[in-house]
Protein backbone atom coordinates (compact mmCIF):
# COMPACT_ATOMS: atom_id res chain seq x y z
CA UNK A 1 0.00 0.00 0.00
CA UNK A 2 1.20 3.41 -0.73
CA UNK A 3 2.79 5.71 1.77
CA UNK A 4 0.64 7.03 4.47
CA UNK A 5 -0.17 11.13 3.04
CA UNK A 6 0.82 13.57 5.51
CA UNK A 7 -2.59 15.29 5.88
CA UNK A 8 -3.48 11.59 7.34
CA UNK A 9 -0.86 11.86 9.71
CA UNK A 10 -1.69 15.24 10.80
CA UNK A 11 -5.44 14.57 11.08
CA UNK A 12 -4.43 11.65 13.30
CA UNK A 13 -1.93 13.57 15.35
CA UNK A 14 -4.22 16.60 15.94
CA UNK A 15 -7.06 14.03 17.18
CA UNK A 16 -4.81 12.32 19.80
CA UNK A 17 -3.59 15.94 20.85
CA UNK A 18 -7.34 18.20 20.93
CA UNK A 19 -10.03 15.05 21.16
CA UNK A 20 -13.02 16.38 20.66
CA UNK A 21 -15.50 16.62 23.36
CA UNK A 22 -17.80 13.37 23.41
CA UNK A 23 -15.84 11.75 20.70
CA UNK A 24 -12.66 9.13 20.45
CA UNK A 25 -11.39 8.26 17.01
CA UNK A 26 -8.69 5.71 17.11
CA UNK A 27 -6.56 4.58 14.40
CA UNK A 28 -6.85 1.02 13.78
CA UNK A 29 -3.18 -0.50 14.67
CA UNK A 30 -2.65 -2.61 11.44
CA UNK A 31 -4.34 0.41 9.46
CA UNK A 32 -4.75 3.66 9.75
CA UNK A 33 -6.86 4.70 7.61
CA UNK A 34 -9.35 2.70 9.40
CA UNK A 35 -10.69 3.99 12.90
CA UNK A 36 -12.09 3.01 15.58
CA UNK A 37 -15.04 5.71 16.59
CA UNK A 38 -16.83 5.84 20.58
CA UNK A 39 -19.85 9.08 19.97
CA UNK A 40 -21.87 10.00 23.16
CA UNK A 41 -25.26 10.49 23.12
CA UNK A 42 -25.43 14.19 22.95
CA UNK A 43 -26.70 15.67 26.37
CA UNK A 44 -30.88 16.58 26.10
CA UNK A 45 -31.49 13.91 23.39
CA UNK A 46 -33.36 10.39 23.26
CA UNK A 47 -29.56 9.13 22.67
CA UNK A 48 -28.34 10.91 26.33
CA UNK A 49 -26.46 7.84 28.18
CA UNK A 50 -25.42 5.75 25.38
CA UNK A 51 -22.02 5.03 23.87
CA UNK A 52 -22.10 4.62 20.09
CA UNK A 53 -19.40 2.65 18.28
CA UNK A 54 -19.18 3.54 14.66
CA UNK A 55 -16.26 2.52 12.64
CA UNK A 56 -14.80 5.33 10.07
CA UNK A 57 -12.93 4.65 6.46
CA UNK A 58 -10.66 7.09 5.18
CA UNK A 59 -10.97 6.05 0.73
CA UNK A 60 -7.19 5.74 -1.07
CA UNK A 61 -8.48 8.72 -2.63
CA UNK A 62 -9.53 11.00 0.71
CA UNK A 63 -9.75 13.98 1.10
CA UNK A 64 -10.94 13.61 -2.34
CA UNK A 65 -14.16 11.96 -1.71
CA UNK A 66 -15.62 11.71 1.58
CA UNK A 67 -14.84 9.16 4.62
CA UNK A 68 -16.43 6.30 4.13
CA UNK A 69 -18.80 6.08 8.64
CA UNK A 70 -21.22 3.33 9.66
CA UNK A 71 -22.88 3.04 13.28
CA UNK A 72 -21.72 -0.06 14.55
CA UNK A 73 -24.22 -0.20 17.31
CA UNK A 74 -27.60 -0.22 16.75
CA UNK A 75 -29.88 2.96 16.83
CA UNK A 76 -32.93 4.05 16.44
CA UNK A 77 -32.66 6.98 14.37
CA UNK A 78 -34.50 8.57 11.27
CA UNK A 79 -31.57 9.09 9.38
CA UNK A 80 -29.52 6.16 10.12
CA UNK A 81 -30.63 2.56 8.65
CA UNK A 82 -30.93 -1.05 9.93
CA UNK A 83 -27.26 -1.53 8.65
CA UNK A 84 -25.64 1.92 10.48
CA UNK A 85 -25.39 3.68 7.21
CA UNK A 86 -26.20 7.86 7.60
CA UNK A 87 -27.56 9.73 5.52
CA UNK A 88 -25.61 13.43 5.70
CA UNK A 89 -25.31 15.83 3.05
CA UNK A 90 -21.17 15.85 3.92
CA UNK A 91 -20.73 12.57 3.03
CA UNK A 92 -21.92 12.43 -0.10
CA UNK A 93 -22.80 15.31 -2.53
CA UNK A 94 -21.67 17.97 -0.17
CA UNK A 95 -18.21 16.63 0.61
CA UNK A 96 -15.57 19.11 0.29
CA UNK A 97 -11.91 18.54 1.01
CA UNK A 98 -11.88 21.28 3.04
CA UNK A 99 -13.49 19.00 5.68
CA UNK A 100 -12.48 16.88 8.27
CA UNK A 101 -12.72 13.72 10.30
CA UNK A 102 -13.19 15.75 13.49
CA UNK A 103 -15.87 18.17 11.83
CA UNK A 104 -17.39 14.91 10.00
CA UNK A 105 -17.55 13.35 13.85
CA UNK A 106 -19.07 16.73 14.87
CA UNK A 107 -21.55 16.63 12.20
CA UNK A 108 -22.92 13.72 13.12
CA UNK A 109 -23.30 13.97 16.70
CA UNK A 110 -25.21 16.90 15.84
CA UNK A 111 -27.58 14.62 13.54
CA UNK A 112 -28.12 12.56 16.95
CA UNK A 113 -29.03 15.83 18.82
CA UNK A 114 -31.22 16.88 15.28
CA UNK A 115 -33.16 14.05 13.79
CA UNK A 116 -34.51 14.70 10.59
CA UNK A 117 -37.34 12.86 9.55
CA UNK A 118 -38.16 14.40 6.52
CA UNK A 119 -35.02 13.26 4.89
CA UNK A 120 -35.13 9.93 6.07
CA UNK A 121 -32.98 6.65 5.39
CA UNK A 122 -34.82 4.55 7.67
CA UNK A 123 -38.13 4.59 6.46
CA UNK A 124 -40.74 3.35 9.71
CA UNK A 125 -38.81 5.17 11.96
CA UNK A 126 -38.79 8.42 10.11
CA UNK A 127 -42.55 7.83 9.75
CA UNK A 128 -43.11 7.04 13.22
CA UNK A 129 -40.76 10.07 13.86
CA UNK A 130 -43.48 12.83 12.33
CA UNK A 131 -46.79 10.98 13.02
CA UNK A 132 -45.82 10.39 16.66
CA UNK A 133 -42.24 12.32 18.20
CA UNK A 134 -43.13 11.26 21.64
CA UNK A 135 -43.51 7.50 20.85
CA UNK A 136 -40.33 7.38 18.10
CA UNK A 137 -38.41 9.17 21.03
CA UNK A 138 -39.38 6.82 23.46
CA UNK A 139 -38.23 4.29 20.97
CA UNK A 140 -34.82 5.59 20.59
CA UNK A 141 -34.59 5.97 24.32
CA UNK A 142 -35.05 2.09 25.03
CA UNK A 143 -32.37 1.43 22.11
CA UNK A 144 -30.62 3.63 23.75
CA UNK A 145 -31.20 1.75 26.79
CA UNK A 146 -30.61 -1.57 25.00
CA UNK A 147 -28.06 -1.21 22.89
CA UNK A 148 -25.64 1.69 23.68
CA UNK A 149 -25.66 1.21 27.55
CA UNK A 150 -23.13 -0.78 29.61
CA UNK A 151 -21.28 -2.41 26.99
CA UNK B 1 -1.30 37.75 -11.04
CA UNK B 2 -0.92 35.39 -14.16
CA UNK B 3 1.64 32.90 -13.73
CA UNK B 4 -0.10 30.45 -16.79
CA UNK B 5 2.26 31.26 -18.94
CA UNK B 6 5.37 30.63 -16.87
CA UNK B 7 3.55 27.32 -15.60
CA UNK B 8 3.16 25.77 -19.07
CA UNK B 9 6.77 26.58 -20.17
CA UNK B 10 8.02 24.93 -16.90
CA UNK B 11 5.34 21.48 -18.13
CA UNK B 12 6.78 21.56 -21.60
CA UNK B 13 10.11 21.74 -20.17
CA UNK B 14 10.19 18.58 -17.73
CA UNK B 15 8.25 16.66 -20.30
CA UNK B 16 10.93 16.82 -22.48
CA UNK B 17 13.30 16.49 -20.52
CA UNK B 18 11.59 13.12 -19.19
CA UNK B 19 12.15 11.50 -22.89
CA UNK B 20 15.65 13.06 -22.82
CA UNK B 21 16.19 11.47 -19.75
CA UNK B 22 14.79 8.00 -20.83
CA UNK B 23 17.18 8.17 -23.83
CA UNK B 24 20.49 9.70 -22.75
CA UNK B 25 20.34 9.76 -18.82
CA UNK B 26 18.93 6.72 -17.58
CA UNK B 27 21.14 5.64 -15.29
CA UNK B 28 20.92 9.30 -13.78
CA UNK B 29 19.14 8.52 -10.84
CA UNK B 30 18.00 12.67 -10.31
CA UNK B 31 16.83 12.64 -13.55
CA UNK B 32 13.40 14.81 -13.58
CA UNK B 33 9.81 12.73 -14.75
CA UNK B 34 11.57 8.14 -14.48
CA UNK B 35 10.73 6.50 -17.72
CA UNK B 36 8.71 4.35 -14.92
CA UNK B 37 6.35 7.20 -14.65
CA UNK B 38 5.99 7.29 -18.58
CA UNK B 39 5.16 4.09 -18.89
CA UNK B 40 2.72 3.65 -16.52
CA UNK B 41 1.10 7.21 -17.79
CA UNK B 42 1.22 5.32 -21.00
CA UNK B 43 -0.53 1.81 -19.65
CA UNK B 44 -3.09 2.97 -17.47
CA UNK B 45 -5.94 5.23 -19.35
CA UNK B 46 -6.43 8.43 -17.37
CA UNK B 47 -9.28 8.38 -14.94
CA UNK B 48 -11.74 10.99 -14.27
CA UNK B 49 -14.35 12.22 -12.06
CA UNK B 50 -17.53 13.32 -13.85
CA UNK B 51 -19.01 14.15 -10.25
CA UNK B 52 -16.66 13.62 -6.57
CA UNK B 53 -18.04 10.36 -6.26
CA UNK B 54 -17.69 8.96 -10.11
CA UNK B 55 -14.75 7.84 -11.52
CA UNK B 56 -14.52 6.92 -14.89
CA UNK B 57 -11.37 5.44 -16.96
CA UNK B 58 -11.30 8.06 -20.01
CA UNK B 59 -12.38 5.51 -22.54
CA UNK B 60 -15.84 4.90 -20.48
CA UNK B 61 -16.91 8.65 -20.39
CA UNK B 62 -19.95 9.67 -21.96
CA UNK B 63 -20.20 12.92 -24.84
CA UNK B 64 -21.82 14.50 -22.22
CA UNK B 65 -19.08 13.86 -19.40
CA UNK B 66 -16.22 14.69 -21.92
CA UNK B 67 -17.83 18.00 -22.64
CA UNK B 68 -17.73 18.69 -19.21
CA UNK B 69 -14.86 17.75 -18.51
CA UNK B 70 -13.60 19.48 -21.05
CA UNK B 71 -15.06 22.82 -20.30
CA UNK B 72 -13.39 21.97 -16.54
CA UNK B 73 -10.06 21.69 -17.87
CA UNK B 74 -10.74 24.98 -19.56
CA UNK B 75 -11.93 27.15 -16.85
CA UNK B 76 -9.16 26.11 -14.74
CA UNK B 77 -6.40 26.98 -16.98
CA UNK B 78 -8.57 30.75 -16.22
CA UNK B 79 -7.64 30.39 -12.58
CA UNK B 80 -4.75 32.89 -11.64
CA UNK B 81 -1.80 31.25 -9.79
CA UNK B 82 1.57 32.01 -8.72
CA UNK B 83 4.27 31.06 -6.33
CA UNK B 84 3.95 31.60 -2.04
CA UNK B 85 6.34 34.77 -1.06
CA UNK B 86 5.90 33.90 2.55
CA UNK B 87 3.25 35.60 2.87
CA UNK B 88 2.02 35.54 6.88
CA UNK B 89 -2.17 35.87 5.57
CA UNK B 90 -1.97 32.66 3.85
CA UNK B 91 -0.71 29.75 6.31
CA UNK B 92 -1.60 26.26 5.38
CA UNK B 93 -3.41 24.48 2.07
CA UNK B 94 -6.52 23.03 3.82
CA UNK B 95 -6.53 20.01 1.27
CA UNK B 96 -3.25 18.83 2.14
CA UNK B 97 -2.63 20.14 5.52
CA UNK B 98 0.96 21.51 4.60
CA UNK B 99 2.32 24.49 5.46
CA UNK B 100 3.51 26.95 2.69
CA UNK B 101 6.26 26.88 1.66
CA UNK B 102 8.53 29.85 -0.35
CA UNK B 103 8.21 29.14 -3.99
CA UNK B 104 5.32 26.63 -3.78
CA UNK B 105 3.10 26.98 -6.81
CA UNK B 106 -0.47 28.15 -5.53
CA UNK B 107 -3.76 29.11 -7.20
CA UNK B 108 -6.52 31.45 -6.28
CA UNK B 109 -10.03 30.84 -6.55
CA UNK B 110 -12.47 34.22 -7.03
CA UNK B 111 -13.43 33.94 -3.74
CA UNK B 112 -9.57 34.85 -2.83
CA UNK B 113 -8.98 31.17 -1.44
CA UNK B 114 -5.92 30.18 -1.82
CA UNK B 115 -4.28 26.03 -2.22
CA UNK B 116 -1.94 24.36 -3.79
CA UNK B 117 -2.38 24.19 -7.63
CA UNK B 118 -2.06 20.41 -7.36
CA UNK B 119 -3.95 19.73 -4.24
CA UNK B 120 -7.58 22.56 -5.72
CA UNK B 121 -7.08 21.02 -9.34
CA UNK B 122 -7.10 17.45 -8.10
CA UNK B 123 -10.36 18.87 -6.73
CA UNK B 124 -11.35 21.23 -9.45
CA UNK B 125 -11.60 18.06 -11.79
CA UNK B 126 -14.52 16.72 -9.43
CA UNK B 127 -16.63 19.59 -8.73
CA UNK B 128 -16.12 23.25 -9.62
CA UNK B 129 -16.96 24.82 -6.64
CA UNK B 130 -14.21 26.08 -3.27
CA UNK B 131 -13.52 23.62 -0.82
CA UNK B 132 -13.35 25.86 2.04
CA UNK B 133 -16.51 28.51 0.89
CA UNK B 134 -18.35 25.77 -1.40
CA UNK B 135 -18.72 29.18 -3.69
CA UNK B 136 -19.17 27.73 -7.36
CA UNK B 137 -16.34 28.76 -9.22
CA UNK B 138 -17.10 29.13 -12.62
CA UNK B 139 -20.08 31.56 -11.28
CA UNK B 140 -17.99 33.61 -9.31
CA UNK B 141 -15.46 33.81 -12.64
CA UNK B 142 -18.21 34.96 -14.86
CA UNK B 143 -19.29 37.75 -12.18
CA UNK B 144 -15.52 39.10 -12.13
CA UNK B 145 -15.21 39.01 -15.74
CA UNK B 146 -18.30 41.67 -15.50
CA UNK B 147 -17.19 43.68 -12.90
CA UNK B 148 -13.96 44.10 -14.06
Amino acid sequence: MAALPRRIIKETQRLMQEPVPGISAVPDESNARYFHVIVTGPEDSPFEGGLFKLELFLPEDYPMSAPKVRFITKIYHPNIDRLGRICLDILKEKWSPALQIRTVLLSIQALLSAPNPDDPLANDVAELWKENESEAIRNAKEWTRRYAMDN
Amino acid sequence: MGNCFKRSTTDDISLLRGTDSVRETSSDPVGPPSYQEALSVQSTPPLYHPSPSVTRSVTQLTEEEQIKIAKRIGLIQHLPTGKYDGCKKIRECVICMGEFMVGDALRYLPCMHTYHVTCIDDWLMRSLTCPSCMEPVDAALLTSYETN
